[in-house]
């Protein structure tokens, strides 16, 4: 009660206690910006101040994906010791990465990019409409005359059109990197379930439907109701190729690169219909739209309950992977890699997505400091054998060299292999072995995996590279991909699954409606804007 | 007592004080400073002092948006149902322990209600897919072996919810019984025994005296869940959430979550969480002031 007879005590006592409060506040506000200084000061340090007064610090984003090996950390390995030996002590340079998480990259890049102070000179990202809203806020450093200037090799190496890429309004806005291998997606079918039913491997989409078929009347894995004939998950490489070989490109071998766009396609509806009547009659994995990060459909893969699917190119060949645990889980099972859906609205052609011809954007922030050396980082990478250095890691412990390829030693000692464990993620400006010609890029990547699965590799990169459609590229951004693009990619997901699910006699009132929802979610605006900016291509 | 003695006397009391306060300031006072993005074209590079004041265009963009109706009438339902079935269960489970006379099979039933409450949502996500999945689910898949049809438990809107409300119960019921037992260690065992004198049987005892004791707590609670209708936690509905059901599993943190951190669209975003802590408020005002009058039980 004593507390409650002396407000007035309690009333000063609480603003002494509030000024003390603030006061704190500030100086932990302080004293958290000094720490954080001092933490990205500590990041790096690959190498020993130099006595220099000249020597300046190079702030480089590095995608962490929690895999470094032993005693390597993400700041502070193999490679970024080669960087910091060739190209920072010559240069009185220190290079320091800054990690940023894989699976929050963008997130964690908008929050750097605020920062001002903290963000790293070279940052990067995949997704165009991040790097425009940068470029138009202002937030970027044109590098034009820089690479004139500081990166002869550089623009040599990316070449002109890969720089297209990274303009806006005929200035160069960013730094593209330049992609190896533009393939993408790749479908396969289980031969042996094909042998015992005495069925040849389908090559139309309706020859699909009645293997399908097959697969699930017949049963050949004797799975019951595990049977998946054709395996779906609701993510691109699945749905994608499929509604890829029903839409009609907007022009010639390209069209609108942006997944949300194919809504706007011709022939989307037959898509949607062929994947509803899948469906319907079981024909596809059940619970596709509970998976989309693929788990689900690998685990069955692996398990032997798929008949048939589609894939990244890539995707199953690796050691230890898909194709090797499904090889190991069911004895006798076999894989072919088949090119099967044909496009009847586009010459039953085997139409599928293809990438752009660049990698990620590489941006300079505009409060960057060090955007010479920024630049000379990058142009160091393009020169010399250096790409391949990082790549490929060291001649004779990493890999032989066969034909002017670097061919990775299948017997390579883990120690040596473990320094390469972020290369991918070193050389930004190299999307894949970017060594020459496609072949060549193609025949170093095949290098890279186990021996028992290249040859299969090889007829799916073959497959991946058959009447391929790329996205146009437009060299200006379209306003309404950055306002309503997340908006409509989920409204896209929507869209399949809604339409997928629905009772066959229910699909056209279910594409009706969600596609009115999908045009007044923001797809008229961008239709519009898509035709418009197609006509002044 | 005079001021300086009184200061003397106390001030351990308010240093300890002062640490909660300077959280409260640095953690929930000082990001305030960015609600006026909400008035702001914020732009990434200009900051929030250099950015230009747009007053309420962001406003109208976003009440013009279709999906924030969505997302609040989903936030709203989603979090009645909730009310609904999840409030009452720690109640009944507490006053169930409660009853329970012997002491380790109380406390092992304690330990066990308290420890799904310690599982990260998305745990509980995986968990729900393995179990509610149409064609990997184990229940599904039991179902079928004996002939029946699969539910569709995480992919139609019906079943859905009660999935939803029901890994809701499980995971906070028991942990939720926490305040109620506290209430209910206060209560004089004399009333107890003296109802039994009187021949009162086992449920009028709960009636007349254990759930009047506990009524401060109940109410206190319904308030302060009742400030919390607009506002929803983010992991649950998005994770055990999937696109078939999108319908009723968008909210507005979900909803935020996408337009504000995905697409970097942020002055949106400040839209909705300004307009969520101005309708929490009025709720929270709202029925403070109506149990107040009712009960005569309020927070403030």
């Amino acid at each position: 009660m004593t507390v409650n007879a002396n407000q007035k005590v309690l009333k000063k006592a609480l603003g002494i206690g509030l000024s003390a409060v603030m006061g704190m506040s500030l100086l932990a506000g302080c004293s958290s910006n000094a720490n954080g200084n001092t933490n990205t000061a500590s990041n790096g340090g690959t190498a020993t101040d130099g006595g220099s007064k000249e020597r300046v610090t190079l702030k480089v984003e590095i995608f962490d994906r929690g895999n470094s090996p032993a005693p390597y950390t993400i700041t502070n390995n193999y490679l970024s010791n080669m960087v910091q030996e060739r190209f920072g002590d010559p240069n009185n340079i220190d290079v320091e990465y800054v990690p940023v998480q894989r699976s929050e990259e963008v997130t964690k890049l908008n929050v750097l990019m605020a920062s001002n102070t903290d963000v790293p000179d070279i940052v990067f990202t995949y997704d165009s409409s991040v790097f425009y809203r940068y470029a138009q806020q202002g937030g970027l450093t044109d590098v034009g005359a820089l690479l004139d200037e500081h990166g002869p090799n550089l623009k040599k190496f990316l070449g002109e059109d890969t720089l297209a890429f990274g303009q806006l309004d005929g200035k160069q806005m960013s730094i593209p990197g330049k992609r190896a291998i533009t393939g993408r997606y790749t479908s396969y079918i289980r031969q042996d379930w094909l042998d015992k039913l005495g069925l040849p491997v389908p090559t139309t989409t309706d020859e699909l439907y009645t293997t399908l078929k097959a697969f699930k009347d017949k049963d050949p894995g004797g799975l019951g109701s595990k049977n998946i004939p054709m395996g779906m998950a609701l993510a691109p490489a699945q749905f994608e190729t499929l509604i890829y070989s029903f839409i009609k490109p907007i022009k010639g071998d390209l069209t609108y690169g942006q997944r949300y766009e194919l809504p706007l396609h011709d022939g989307f509806k037959d898509a949607m219909q062929f994947l509803n009547k899948l469906y319907n009659e079981g024909l596809v994995s059940q619970d596709f739209s509970l998976d989309e990060d693929k788990t689900q459909l690998s685990k069955d893969i692996q398990n032997g309950n798929v008949g048939f699917w589609s894939e990244d190119v890539d995707n199953i060949f690796y050691a230890e992977g898909t194709l090797d645990n499904l090889y190991k889980n069911v004895p006798g099972s076999k894989v072919t890699a088949a090119d099967v859906l044909t496009n009847a609205n586009e010459g039953n052609k085997y139409i599928k997505s293809r990438y752009a011809s660049n990698g990620m954007y590489i941006m300079i922030p505009k409060s960057s400091k060090r955007a010479v050396e920024a630049i000379k980082y990058l142009d160091w990478m393009a020169s010399d054998n250096n790409l391949i250095d990082i790549y490929s890691g060291v001649e004779g412990e990493n890999y032989d060299l066969v034909d002017g390829i670097p061919v990775v030693k299948a017997d390579v000692a883990q120690e040596f292999a473990d320094r390469l464990f972020n290369a991918g993620d070193m050389a930004i400006i190299s999307n894949g072995k970017n060594i020459g010609d496609q072949a060549t890029n193609e025949k170093a990547w095949i290098s890279g995996f186990p021996e028992r699965n290249q040859e299969m590799l090889k007829q799916s990169i073959d497959i991946a590279n058959t009447d391929t459609v790329g996205p146009i590229v437009f060299g200006k951004p379209i306003e309404a991909e950055s306002k309503y693009g997340t908006t409509l990619s989920d409204k896209l997901s929507v869209i399949i699954v809604k339409t997928a699910m629905a009772k066959p006699e229910q699909f056209e009132a279910v594409y009706e409606q969600e596609m009115k929802d999908f045009m007044s979610l923001g797809g008229t605006q961008l239709k519009e804007e898509l035709e418009a900016a197609l006509k002044d291509l | 007592m005079s001021k300086v003695s009184y200061l003397k006397r106390y001030w351990q009391m308010y240093a300890l004080l002062s640490l909660p306060l300077i959280y409260f300031f640095i953690f929930r006072y000082g990001p305030m400073y960015g609600v006026q993005i909400a008035f702001k074209d914020f732009n990434l590079f200009q900051g929030i002092g250099g950015s230009e004041w747009i007053g309420l265009d962001a406003f109208r963009e976003v009440f013009n948006m279709r999906e924030f109706y969505t997302s609040l009438r989903n936030t709203f339902m989603l979090n009645f149902l909730d009310l609904v079935v999840s409030f009452p269960a720690p109640i009944i489970l507490a006053i169930m322990l409660y009853e329970i006379k012997s002491a380790w099979f109380k406390k092992i039933s304690q330990t066990i209600l308290y420890i799904p409450h310690f599982i990260s949502w998305v745990i509980i996500g995986g968990i729900v897919y393995q179990l509610f999945g149409n064609q990997s689910g184990m229940i599904n898949e039991v179902l079928q072996g004996l002939g029946l049809n699969p539910i569709p438990f995480l992919t139609e809107k019906g079943p859905w919810l009660v999935t939803y409300l029901f890994t809701g119960v499980w995971q906070s019921a028991g942990w939720g019984t926490i305040l109620y037992l506290a209430a209910l260690t206060g209560v004089n065992r004399e009333l107890f025994e003296a109802a039994e004198v009187d021949g009162a049987t086992r449920m009028k005892k709960i009636w007349y005296i254990t759930l009047p004791s506990i009524k401060p707590t109940i109410v206190t609670l319904l308030i302060l869940n009742l400030g919390k209708m607009v506002s929803i936690g983010f992991d649950r509905p998005y994770v055990i959430g999937n696109t078939a059901v999108r319908e009723y599993s968008d909210v507005l943190s979900t909803f935020v979550y996408r337009i504000g951190l995905e697409s970097g669209q942020y002055t949106l975003a400040t839209v909705v969480g300004l307009f969520q802590a101005v309708v929490g408020l009025v709720f929270i005002l709202g029925s403070n002031y109506i149990s107040k009058k009712m009960t005569g039980n309020g927070i403030i």
